[in-house]
């Protein structure tokens, strides 16, 4: 009898689709927003820092030329397997692992700087 | 067996020399990877710091950067992954590592270059027996 009831009331109580929906977007942003993957992305400015740190601390590196646009062949003269060691440090630091393909293109520290803050796995 | 690198097949020679540098910088990378693996296994943790060892790969790679043979590149690379095989997989010990790359480095141990200052006589006689 109770069964009956209820499906006799269900059968009245029309709940919108697009408002289940809704409410169900709504449940399952609040629960995204809970976890904490959400909190991805460093800081541009301490990024922009730890990034200098590293390439001033490079042996072959004089620290009063570097600013965050300088090209590490062009202005600070080094040569491409310097680049890669660069690279590498910079993998070091922010505990990435930078593809073949990205890592070519790193050429100065701008451009080290736009990818590790682009970067969702770095910390 | 702990990250031993690809090493089983042995590749087929390089095309050109733009190939070749692509393997050295491979090469280099991979050693730099597995820096810190070395580190632990030999603990020179408390002598040199990964970028100190980076720095020391580097260094021995530039000996050989005027070379422009590419079969002569594939054979340095070849003797490279051997040599860093050999490290990965505790074939050998720590005064091994230390000795061969670590020390007599000025930008690592700078003390020794004060401590060389023996006299000029000393120097002679190292040099030989008839002075």
């Amino acid at each position: 009898m109770a069964s009956s009831l209820r499906s006799a009331i269900l059968r009245h109580i029309r709940v919108p689709v697009t408002q289940s929906l809704a409410l169900n977007g709504s449940r399952l942003a609040t629960v995204r927003s809970m976890s904490s993957h959400g909190d991805d992305h460093l800081d541009k400015q301490a990024v922009i820092d730890r990034v200098l740190d590293v390439v001033k601390s490079f042996p072959k590196v004089d620290p009063s030329k570097v600013t965050p646009d300088v090209h590490f062949q062009k202005d600070l003269g080094l040569d491409s397997l310097d680049n890669v060691e660069i690279v590498m440090a910079l993998e070091e630091e922010f505990k990435l692992e930078i593809p073949d393909k990205e890592a070519d293109k790193i050429d100065s520290c701008h451009l080290a700087i736009e990818y590790v803050h682009n970067h969702p796995m770095a910390s | 067996m702990a990250s031993t690198v690809k090493y089983l097949r042995v590749p087929p020679n390089s095309a050109s020399l733009e190939e070749a540098r692509r393997r050295v910088f491979d090469f280099f990378k991979t050693a730099c990877r597995s820096i810190p693996t070395i580190m632990e296994i030999y603990t020179i943790d408390d002598v040199v710091t990964p970028s100190q060892l980076r720095s020391i790969v580097a260094s021995e790679i530039r000996k050989n950067a005027h070379i422009s043979n590419p079969k002569v590149i594939d054979m340095l690379l070849f003797k490279g992954t051997e040599e860093l095989n050999n490290i990965v997989e505790h074939s050998k010990q720590r005064h091994h590592i230390l000795g061969q790359y670590v020390l007599g480095r000025p930008e690592i141990t700078p003390d020794s270059a004060t401590k060389d200052q023996g006299s000029e006589y000393l120097k002679n006689f190292f040099r030989s027996n008839y002075f």
